[in-house]
């Protein structure tokens, strides 16, 4: 079983490497690899495809700036918030807007793994945790 | 009222409208106290990562796309998908005096009813270990107050010394005493004003042990009023692998907050051969490649890091090391015993056969060895016990071959007596240390022959009458050795007084 993860893991991971066009997550490709996975079908093909989800999932949450708010959001902001991240991670990132009551009042934005936290949900939590 | 809302005010002030960014993943599975973590990019090996509800975990395997993570704490609240995020500080744990005569966990959390700790100070749980330029060789001795081992396998502050045996022969009694006379020596050198004089503060380290055990080794230090000078780090079978994994280090770097302020620590690890199973343990789990025994390939520098930290610091103070390991049927070149003992600067090796023929501490003399303890030895025991070790030897050999026949000569008959009532006269009752200058009083009136006529079995009454005798009797005289700490000619002679003033008292 052990052995089976191993290698669906090792496939998915050279399929992945395999889905980038000029070091940017080529749509095409994945379509392609999702092909060679149908026509092919490798040894446990579920558990390539699922690991192979999940190395895309975390790919693209890094090209994505997922910014959670109470209340509206201009456009404007959601543009200055990807230019700022665009800059700092030197790569395009492009902002998505999701509307999350429970922070009370302010912002969180998420990209990849990293949480930039300016809500008032987040401060309170800190000060209950001080308490 | 009001107090309070500006108290909430401004603690709310202090809090920055500014982000605060955080490095976040997820459980991808939990089991066996351990989680593997997706996202994290940022963490470091090590490095603590906060869960949800206040249990934390530390980062042991970092692989290319999941993070490895054993857990300290309560796991039954954590499922998959939660959220954890990282801390961006390394694992550390309280230290300072404010431990002493204090029950911690392997975190440094106080387990033992008496309150918060009243300490300041924190020190990573893993540290590198000192370098070469900055240790000094052993001068000063460490003694424990069991006469066999003081005199023939001497201890010295900053030394490694392995306390090895079978179960049941008394491995942990010759910990728990050393820490005893630490503490009577102590307390003396206290009340007495000597301002020279330097404190050797102890702490025990249980490692999946009952915790019965540990309740009786607590009970004991605090019946001999030891636990004062005594941190304790508890991390019993019932607490999870991760805890026993971590306990010794947290106790190493509770030490070393003593040897770096100049002051001088005694460790006991009781004992390591658990350690070693619960890294294995968390290893398998972690799905590490296992090797000999199925431990990990580390498993050597698992314990040549820990016990690498006891030193002795030029300018500064020391950490004295007596890891203990227990042995399968004497096997001493088992897999863990064998690493350890080639870690450490000698051993003390315990046979389940003297133990069982009443010989008490049953230190084999022949496979115990100290390499670096004899320079610190003091000139006293030095001169009362420099031959008894080979006299000891010899008289085991001789003991083994004398019962093929009973046609000795004279000299080897000699040599039998005198090898029969050593062994007597080393025999002694646990928690019941002798302290050096009583020792090396007895050990004179042994190599002056003054127990030549008192039968065998009567040796050991007829030692504890010397004992007695001396300490109620002769107190100048015993104060006297204490301070010159080596016998001169006027000190002899004032023993040989002493003790013909003995042997008219003592009637067999």
């Amino acid at each position: 079983m052990a052995t089976h993860h191993k290698q669906a893991l090792l496939l998915a991971r050279r399929l992945f490497k395999l889905s980038f066009a000029d070091g940017v997550l080529s749509p095409e490709l994945v379509n392609g690899v999702l092909e060679y996975v149908a026509k092919h079908a490798p040894a446990n093909p579920v558990m390539v495809l699922k690991a192979y989800h999940r190395l895309v999932a975390t790919e693209l949450s890094r090209s994505r700036a997922l910014v959670e708010h109470a209340g509206s959001v201009e456009a404007s902001v959601l543009r200055s918030i990807a230019a700022a991240m665009t800059k700092k991670y030197g790569r395009p990132i492009t902002a998505e807007s999701r509307p999350n009551p429970a922070l009370i009042a302010g912002l969180r934005v998420r990209v990849g793994d990293d949480v930039y936290e300016s809500s008032v949900a987040a401060q309170l939590a800190t000060l209950a945790a001080g308490v | 009222m009001s107090t309070v809302l500006e108290q909430i005010e401004q603690q709310i002030a202090k809090l920055s409208n500014k982000a605060v960014k955080k490095n976040t993943g997820n459980i991808r599975a939990i089991a066996d106290g351990v989680a593997k973590l997706d996202g994290l990019s940022d963490v470091m090996y090590n490095e603590m990562v906060q869960f949800p509800g206040g249990a934390i975990g530390i980062a042991l395997n970092l692989e290319e796309d999941e993070v490895g993570c054993v857990i300290l704490g309560d796991v039954s609240q954590l499922k998959e998908g939660d959220e954890v995020q990282t801390t961006g500080r390394l694992l550390s744990v309280p230290v300072g005096k404010g431990l002493l005569g204090r029950v911690v966990d392997a975190l440094g959390r106080p387990v033992d009813g008496k309150g918060p700790l009243d300490t300041k100070e924190f020190f990573p749980v893993e540290k590198i270990a000192p370098g070469i330029i900055v240790r000094k060789s052993v001068s000063q001795p460490v003694l424990t107050g069991i006469m066999a081992i003081d005199s023939m396998i001497p201890i010295g502050r900053g030394q490694r010394e392995l306390i090895i045996g079978d179960r049941g022969t008394g491995k942990t009694t010759i910990a728990i005493d050393t820490i005893i006379n630490q503490a009577r020596i102590n307390r003396q050198a206290q009340a007495s004003g000597d301002k020279n004089f330097r404190p050797l503060y102890s702490i025990y380290v249980a490692i999946g042990q009952k915790n019965s055990n540990i309740a009786r080794t607590i009970a004991a230090l605090e019946a001999a009023g030891a636990l004062e000078y005594t941190i304790i780090v508890a991390a019993p079978a019932a607490d999870n692998p991760a805890n026993q994994y971590l306990a010794p280090y947290s106790g190493a770097a509770m030490g070393e907050w003593f040897m770096e302020n100049g002051m001088d620590a005694l460790i006991v690890y009781d004992d390591l051969s658990k350690h070693a199973v619960a890294y294995r343990q968390i290893s398998l789990v972690l799905k590490r490649p296992s090797g000999r025994e199925a431990y990990p390939g580390d498993v050597f520098y698992l314990h040549s890091r820990l016990l690498e930290r006891a030193a002795r610091l030029d300018g500064k103070g020391s950490l004295t090391a007596l890891p203990i390991i227990e042995t399968l049927a004497g096997d001493v070149s088992a897999y863990i015993p064998t690493n350890v003992i080639s870690i450490t600067d000698g051993q003390i090796f315990l046979e389940t056969d003297l133990f069982n023929q009443g010989i008490r501490p049953a230190v084999s003399v022949g496979l115990s060895v100290s390499r670096v303890g004899s320079s610190a030895q003091l000139k006293m025991t030095k001169q009362v016990a420099g031959k008894l070790k080979g006299e000891l030897a010899q008289f085991r050999e001789l003991a083994a071959f004398a019962q093929f026949g009973s046609d000795l000569d004279a000299r080897t008959k000699a040599q039998l007596d005198r090898g029969s009532r050593i062994v007597e006269l080393f025999k002694q009752p646990a928690g019941n240390p002798v302290s050096i200058e009583l020792q090396a009083a007895v050990l004179w009136a042994m190599q002056n022959n003054y127990f030549d006529p008192i039968e065998v079995k009567k040796v050991m009454a007829a030692a504890n009458h010397l004992k007695d005798f001396l300490s109620t009797r002769k107190t100048a005289l015993i104060d006297t050795l204490r301070t010159k700490a080596a016998i001169d000619n006027a000190l002899a002679a004032d023993l040989k007084t002493a003790c013909d003033e003995w042997k008219t008292t003592f009637t067999a």
